[in-house]
């Protein structure tokens, strides 16, 4: 079954969205309902990021070399490229986990280079590993409890002295973590420890758990890998929708049908330099790309 | 009768020490070697106050974890910067200055003399002088602490140290600002082990620097690695584990020339044992790596 969306739409208007998503997730009206909600909460802002001649040398080796991308708001931008080309490594630059040595990269007009990478994280960028990095040792429910930013009961001192609160505080989390639970399928598993769980539905675990984060800007690798193709399709409705709600959203992505069937736009990277920028088709068509890429 | 309290008596205090060092090792999964070091700078401040200042060791103890709270933060700073080995070597480096400072600073702490004639807690007229009574204070703060740090392990700051402790850049990328909750388990430790470290002065009454060696930094460690980490339950059962253990082998009837020696090697020879046979502890939820 195919999936057509359109700008403008809402996840409540698109009856092929819908009927995937019940299809596919769970037979259930009240998920589709809390997705909505869940999404409505925090759709209102239209961030833009933005990378300018970004460069990031490891030794001699240049994993970036003089990049600029911008990724816009309500927009899915696939960022694709062999391996080494330097795409997590943008990830990795965005988010604060590495420094830049040139360049400079802003969230909504703002420098962000810099910054912690946990600060990055709060003012709205959010990112899915491709190595999934579920907690393993907790539960399910506390992994997706985890996503909420700057909870009451994080500071020691509220957590022994206003009991009430953060016990209050933490029955709203719990119900909102449950509903997430419940999108992905894994509500019967939430008292699991994550580390018993499937790498498949470890994946879906961390799908939800950056949702429940509530970031305007995701970023996305290999959101699809390792997963059943039925779900896959699922996440993928949700990452479109994701984006038409005001999303800006970033996929680094192997399987070119995704990229075809998800991305607004497309960078291609190749050693560290962007070599091109459009439409999904027309940089797939492209036969010096498909060359370098995909070999043929 | 009083070998038992005594054997309790200290059994609360491990207590308090192993369960505040399984705040950094068993949730954060920050491996600290220096743990001695403020349970030491806990027990010379009360001791100091109350030999000197005639304080109240009811006062002196607070005083202590004051001290021992603030120095955590100044060690913690730069030294939570480093990551894995390089950690370890900043608390090692932290526990020799604490013990050399003790050791040398003579006009202070007496050095190697040490400092006797502690007085025992006293609170509104009531002198905890003897062992029944201490062992009941003793075991009202172990009991406290315990129902403290419980508290602690299952609220949102506990689930964000266990975060850390699986995966510190997942928690980085959730927005959780991971040094600032590595600072904050630190202090939470080391005021708790200064806590102990009154308690210890005020119960024996004579303290010198060789209570506070790196040696017993690995023991407090030992028995949390014995016990299990990650959980309450662990450091209980791995101190009385490890302050039983010895006392046992002192009734296995061997010849008093060579006691010393075969119990060391039996007991460590169990601990070898016990860590081939269950690595993460008797009943810990986490296998420190």
């Amino acid at each position: 079954m195919s999936i057509n969306l359109n700008r403008g739409d809402t996840i409540a208007h698109n009856k092929n969205l819908l009927k995937e998503i019940q299809c596919i997730f769970k037979p259930n009206n009240t998920m589709i309902k809390n997705y909505c909600d869940i999404i409505s909460e925090s759709s209102n802002i239209s961030p833009r990021l933005e990378l300018k001649e970004i460069t990031k040398k490891f030794g001699g080796i240049v994993a970036v070399d003089r990049a600029s991308l911008t990724f816009s708001a309500g927009k899915v931008t696939g960022l694709i490229g062999p391996n080494g080309a330097g795409k997590t490594t943008v990830f990795n630059l965005i988010t604060g986990f590495l420094k830049p040595d040139a360049g400079t990269i802003y969230l909504r007009d703002h420098p962000i280079n810099g910054l912690p990478a946990w600060r990055i994280a709060q003012l709205g960028i959010g990112r899915l590993f491709q190595d999934v990095r579920v907690f393993n040792k907790l539960t399910v429910l506390e992994n997706l409890l985890l996503a909420k930013k700057d909870q009451l009961g994080e500071n020691p001192l509220v957590s022994l002295w206003q009991r009430k609160k953060v016990l209050k505080a933490e029955k709203k989390n719990i119900e909102e973590a449950r509903r997430w639970l419940k999108l992905v399928g894994l509500e019967e598993k939430e008292n699991s420890l994550a580390e018993n769980l499937s790498y498949g539905q470890q994946k879906l675990l961390s799908i939800a758990r950056l949702l429940a984060g509530g970031s305007e800007i995701l970023l996305l690798d290999e959101p699809t890998a390792g997963i059943n193709p039925q779900i896959a399709k699922s996440l993928l409705a949700i990452i479109k929708q994701l984006s038409q709600e005001g999303k800006t959203v970033v996929v680094i992505e192997h399987n070119m049908s995704v990229i075809l069937e998800i991305s607004d736009w497309v960078f291609f990277m190749n050693e560290g330099k962007v070599i091109s920028f459009g439409l999904p088709e027309e940089i797939l068509g492209d036969p010096e790309i498909r060359k370098t890429y995909i070999g043929i | 009768m009083n070998y038992i309290l005594h054997i309790l008596i200290m059994i609360s205090v491990y207590l308090i020490l192993s369960q505040s060092l399984n705040i950094l090792v068993g949730y954060t999964g920050l491996l600290s070697v220096c743990h001695a070091a403020f349970y030491g700078i806990g027990a010379y401040t009360s001791a100091l106050l109350m030999t000197k200042l005639g304080l109240n060791f009811f006062l002196a103890l607070p005083l202590g974890v004051i001290l021992a709270m603030t120095l955590s933060l100044l060690v913690a700073y730069p030294s939570l910067r480093l990551r894995g080995d390089y950690f370890v070597l900043a608390g090692l480096g932290f526990q020799i200055i604490v013990f050399s400072i003790l050791y040398n600073w003579e006009g202070l702490t007496r050095g190697p003399y040490g400092i006797p004639g502690i007085p025992k807690p006293g609170l509104l007229g009531l002198e905890f002088n003897n062992l029944p009574l201490f062992l009941l204070i003793s075991s009202i703060f172990a009991i406290v602490i315990l129902f403290i740090l419980y508290r602690i392990s299952v609220s949102p700051f506990g689930r964000v140290l266990k975060a850390i402790r699986e995966n510190e850049m997942a928690a980085l990328a959730l927005g959780k600002n991971v040094s600032n909750f590595k600072i904050k388990a630190f202090i939470i430790a080391s005021g708790i082990a200064a806590i102990a470290g009154s308690l210890y002065a005020g119960y024996v009454t004579y303290i010198d620097p060789t209570s506070f060696t790196l040696d017993e930094s690995i023991f407090i460690m030992a028995i949390i690695l014995v016990g299990g980490t990650g959980n309450v339950k662990g450091p209980i059962v791995g101190t009385i584990f490890m302050v039983i253990l010895p006392e046992i082998l002192r009734f296995l009837g061997i010849p008093d020339t060579i006691a010393p020696n075969v119990r060391q090697m039996i007991y460590g020879g169990l601990l070898i044992l016990l860590m081939f046979i269950r690595p993460q502890g008797i009943i810990g939820e986490y296998k420190f790596e």
